[in-house]
C-alpha cells in the first residue's frame, strides 16, 4: 500500500516520467516537487484589427463555440508543461484499426486477459491513434453472473503507465486498481492479475486510474453487466443496448494534445466537440414498433454532463449504478455525470425514427444569456412490423422494488443523524493568466448549478493542473484532499455531508465517486429523497449541500474523488480507510 | 408545503436575520412603492428527481418556488384585489407563468422551468388568477440574471498587460 501526500504529484507526473519521455526531453520522476515555471507562455500576439479583433487574424489553437472567439488577452499563449498525444514516433499505418466491443461472457471463475493497446480510429472521416482494450473501444462488454469471482490478467502495451480500476465493484480493496494507493501503476510492458468479485447485479465500468485525463479520454473504458439471478429482476424488454458517452476535442484534423506534465483544461475539464456513442458519432438502432428497449447508460466523458433523451420515446428508469430504485419512474430525460450508470426502458410505440439527444441549455459567456444547445448523437429507427412479444403492458406499469426498499429499511435510521464527516468542494488558482482572472473575478457573479458546456474553453485549455488545485476540504480539521486521514470501522454507516462551495474561484459540480463501497443520497439541499438507489458517484451541483450515508462494509483504503479527470488530475482526491471490524488484518 | 409562520414573527426574523448569503438559488425581493414595507425573498428548490439535478427534457432546470413573505398589506388596501400571486416572467416580459397564490409567511409554488426570470409578485382579485392584471408588490430577478455581457471587458477589447 502507498500512502502519502504526494500522490498527486504522482499521477500528474506519470506521463512525463515514462510514457512520453521519447516524445519529449523534459522528464520528472514521480513524487519530485512540480516544476515552479507554471507561467503560460507567451508568444507576440497578431494584430487585430476591430475593436477587439478579426477571428481569422487570429491562431485559435483550440475550438471555440459557434460565435465566440478566442480572448485577444489569451492570444499566443500556451499551457505550460509540454503537450502530449499518443503512439509518438509510431506509422499510424502500422497501428491496428479498431474493432467494436465485443461481448464477453464469463463465468465464476473465468480468466480475460486485457490488453491496452494502441488503436486507430476514423471518427468523422478523421484518423487518429488512439488507445482501446484489446483493440477494441468501448473495450470488450464483459458479463458474468452475480457474485462470479473472474481473473482479469491486465497488459500495458501502451505508451503510459496503467491500472484498470473496476468502477462501482465492492470488490477486494487489493484489486481496485487504484494507483497510488492500492498499487504501483503497470509499467509498459508490464502486467498486472487481478480477481474481481461481483456482489451486486447491474452496470459498471472499467478504466485506468492513471491519467484519467488522456487514457480514459483516447478509448480506454468498457462495461461490465452484473447479471441477478432472478430473470425477472428488471420489467421485460424485447432487447437490451450498452451505451457508453463520451466526447473528443479536436480541431481540423488533430487531436488537441493533452498536457505532458499534468492536465490542461484543469477549470472544467477536456469538454469534447465531437460527441460519440460507442466510439462513434452517428450510433444507429433498428426496432420494432413497439419494441422495449432497455439502455445501460455509462457517461465516459471526462467531463460531460449529459442529458439524454430519445425522440419523444416515453422512458423509464430503473436503476442506477449499484442497485435498482425503490421505484421505477417515469423520466423525460436521463442527466448523467460523469461516471454515473443509469438503467432505462424507452418503448417506441410508432413507426418512424428517434433522435438520440443530448438537450442542454449552454452559457453564452459573451452575451451573458442560457442558449439551447442539442446535439443528435444516433438514431432509432422504428419500422412497421410489430414487437413480439408485446411488452407494452409491463412497460406502463411502474414497478415497486420491494427488495431494495427492504434493504435500505436498514439505514434509515441513520437517515436523520448529524453528519459524521462534511468536506466543502473548492479550489485555488495560481498563475493563471491574468486575462483568465480578470474574467472570471467578473463571471463567476453568476454560477449555475451544473455547467453542461464549457463556454470558454480558451481559457480552460490554458489553465493546468499546476495551476489550479481542486480541493476536497475536511471542515472539521481543514485538512485537504490526501492530507485527509480518515478512519471508519468496517460495519459502520457514515453520513458525508457535501457541500459544493460556491464562492470559489470557479464553481463547478463535481460528480463524487467513492470506491468500493455504495451510499445514499438522503437528502440534498435539506430535502429528503423519496425514491432511494445505491450508488458510487454523486452529482453535487454549485451550491448544493447533499447528505450521502456510506456504507461502509468492504475494508481497506478506498478513493474518493471527483470524477472530473482533469479535476482528480488537479488533486480533488482523498481516502476513506475503512478499518476491518475488530482490528484484524484487511 | 411549508409550515405558515405567523407574519407579525417572520416580519420580526426578516428584519433581525442576516441576509441570506446569496446563492444559486436565492432571490431577494425587492418593495415596490404600492407595498414599500414589504419584504420577502425566494429560494428554488429542485423538483423532485431520480438524478442528480432535475431537468426537462430540453434542458431547463425544474424548480419548485418558496417563497418567504412579509408585511405584505392586505391585498384589498391595493384596490379591489383579494389575493396575491407570484408569477415567472421572461426576460423580454413576453412570457408570464402563474406560479400560485403567496400570503405573508412561507408559500411554495411552482414549478418553474426556467434558467433566467423574473419573479413578481401581483394584487390580484383572485388567487387563482390566470393573467396578471394588479400592481406588483414584490419583484426580483433568477440568480442568473448575474450573468453579464462580456463583449466590452478590457479583457476583449484590449487584451491585458503583464
Amino acid at each position: 500500500m502507498i500512502r502519502g501526500p504526494w500522490l498527486a504529484a504522482l499521477l500528474v507526473a506519470t506521463v512525463a516520467a515514462t510514457g512520453s519521455a521519447q516524445q519529449h526531453d523534459t522528464t520528472m520522476p514521480p513524487g519530485m516537487p512540480m516544476r515552479s515555471d507554471t507561467t503560460p507562455k507567451r508568444t507576440p500576439p497578431k494584430p487585430m484589427d476591430m475593436p477587439g479583433m478579426s477571428a481569422g487574424a487570429m491562431t485559435m489553437p483550440i475550438p471555440m463555440p459557434k460565435g465566440m472567439v478566442m480572448m485577444p488577452g489569451l492570444v499566443g499563449l500556451a499551457p505550460p508543461g509540454g503537450t502530449f498525444l499518443p503512439g509518438a514516433g509510431v506509422d499510424p499505418a502500422t497501428v491496428p484499426s479498431v474493432r467494436p466491443s465485443s461481448v464477453v461472457r464469463l463465468k465464476d471463475g473465468d480468466t480475460l486477459d486485457l490488453s491496452a493497446t494502441l488503436v486507430r480510429r476514423t471518427i468523422a472521416g478523421r484518423p487518429y491513434v488512439m488507445y482501446g482494450f484489446n483493440g477494441e473501444v468501448p473495450g470488450p462488454l464483459i458479463r458474468v453472473p452475480q457474485n462470479a469471482t473472474i481473473t482479469v490478467r491486465f497488459h500495458n502495451r501502451i505508451d503510459l503507465p496503467s491500472a484498470v480500476h473496476w468502477h462501482g465493484v465492492r470488490l477486494d480493496n487489493r484489486y481496485d486498481g487504484a494507483v497510488g494507493v492500492t498499487q504501483q501503476p503497470v509499467a509498459p510492458g508490464d502486467s498486472f492479475v487481478y480477481h474481481v468479485h461481483f456482489p451486486d447485479a447491474g452496470i459498471y465500468w472499467y478504466h485506468p486510474h492513471v491519467r484519467e485525463d488522456i487514457e480514459q479520454a483516447l478509448g480506454l473504458f468498457g462495461n461490465m453487466i452484473v447479471d441477478s439471478p432472478d430473470s425477472a429482476y428488471y420489467s421485460p424488454a424485447n432487447r437490451e443496448q450498452v451505451l457508453v458517452f463520451d466526447d473528443l476535442l479536436v480541431n481540423a484534423d488533430t487531436l488537441i494534445p493533452y498536457g505532458k506534465k499534468g492536465p490542461d483544461f484543469a477549470l472544467m475539464g477536456r469538454v469534447g466537440n465531437v460527441l460519440l456513442v460507442n466510439g462513434e458519432p452517428h450510433y444507429a438502432l433498428s426496432a420494432h414498433q413497439g419494441e422495449v428497449v432497455r439502455f445501460y447508460l455509462t457517461n465516459a466523458a471526462s467531463s460531460r454532463t449529459y442529458n439524454i433523451s430519445f425522440g419523444g420515446a416515453p422512458m423509464k428508469v430503473l436503476a442506477s449504478d449499484v442497485s435498482r430504485f425503490e421505484h421505477e419512474e417515469r423520466v423525460p430525460s436521463v442527466v448523467l455525470a460523469p461516471a454515473e450508470r443509469y438503467i432505462v426502458e424507452a418503448r417506441f410505440d410508432k413507426p418512424g425514427r428517434y433522435a438520440i439527444v443530448n438537450a442542454v441549455q449552454a452559457i453564452n459567456h459573451f452575451r451573458g444569456e442560457f442558449d439551447a444547445e442539442v446535439d443528435t448523437l444516433g438514431m432509432v429507427t422504428v419500422d412497421s412490423s410489430p414487437a413480439a412479444p408485446d411488452y407494452a403492458g409491463p412497460f406502463d406499469a411502474l414497478r415497486d422494488n420491494a427488495a431494495v426498499t427492504r434493504d435500505i429499511d436498514r439505514y434509515r435510521p441513520y437517515f436523520d443523524k448529524p453528519p459524521d464527516k462534511r468536506l466543502t468542494l473548492t479550489m485555488r488558482g495560481n498563475g493563471l493568466p491574468i486575462a483568465t482572472v480578470q474574467f472570471m473575478n467578473v463571471d463567476t457573479a453568476y454560477y449555475a448549478p451544473v455547467e453542461w458546456v464549457d463556454g470558454m474553453p480558451d481559457m480552460n485549455w490554458l489553465s493546468t493542473s499546476d495551476q489550479v488545485k481542486w480541493i476536497l476540504r475536511d471542515d472539521a480539521t481543514g485538512k485537504e484532499d490526501m492530507d485527509i486521514d480518515w478512519h471508519v470501522t468496517q460495519g459502520s454507516v457514515v453520513k458525508l455531508e457535501l457541500y459544493n462551495d460556491p464562492k470559489s474561484f470557479h464553481p463547478m459540480q463535481h460528480p463524487i465517486h467513492l470506491h468500493g463501497q455504495r451510499m445514499l443520497v438522503v437528502s440534498r439541499n435539506g430535502v429528503r429523497t423519496t425514491n432511494l438507489v445505491w450508488k458510487d458517484t454523486i452529482l453535487v451541483p454549485v451550491g448544493s449541500t447533499v447528505d450521502v450515508l456510506i456504507d461502509a462494509s468492504n475494508p481497506g483504503d478506498w478513493m474518493l474523488h471527483c470524477h472530473i479527470a482533469e479535476h482528480l488530475g488537479s488533486g480533488m482526491m482523498t481516502v476513506l480507510h475503512v478499518d476491518p471490524a475488530g482490528g484484524g488484518a484487511r | 408545503m411549508m409550515p405558515r409562520l405567523g407574519s407579525a414573527a417572520l416580519a420580526l426574523a426578516l428584519l433581525v436575520a442576516p441576509a441570506p448569503a446569496a446563492g444559486p438559488f436565492d432571490i431577494p425581493l425587492f418593495a415596490t412603492p404600492k407595498a414599500p414595507a414589504a419584504k420577502g425573498s425566494a429560494r428554488l428548490v429542485f423538483a423532485e428527481s431520480p438524478f442528480g439535478v432535475a431537468v426537462t427534457a430540453d434542458g431547463h432546470m425544474r424548480y419548485d418556488v418558496q417563497i418567504t413573505a412579509a408585511n405584505l398589506p392586505a391585498p384589498s388596501s391595493l384596490g379591489a384585489y383579494r389575493a396575491y400571486v407570484a408569477w415567472a416572467v421572461s426576460s423580454d416580459l413576453a412570457h408570464w407563468q402563474r406560479l400560485g397564490a403567496v400570503t405573508n409567511g412561507v408559500s411554495t409554488v411552482g414549478h418553474i422551468e426556467r434558467d433566467k426570470f423574473l419573479l413578481v409578485i401581483t394584487a390580484e382579485s383572485d388567487s387563482a388568477a390566470a393573467a396578471h392584471v394588479g400592481p406588483s408588490v414584490l419583484h426580483g430577478n433568477s440568480p442568473s440574471s448575474w450573468l453579464q455581457t462580456f463583449l466590452a471587458h478590457s479583457a476583449f477589447f484590449h487584451g491585458v498587460t503583464d
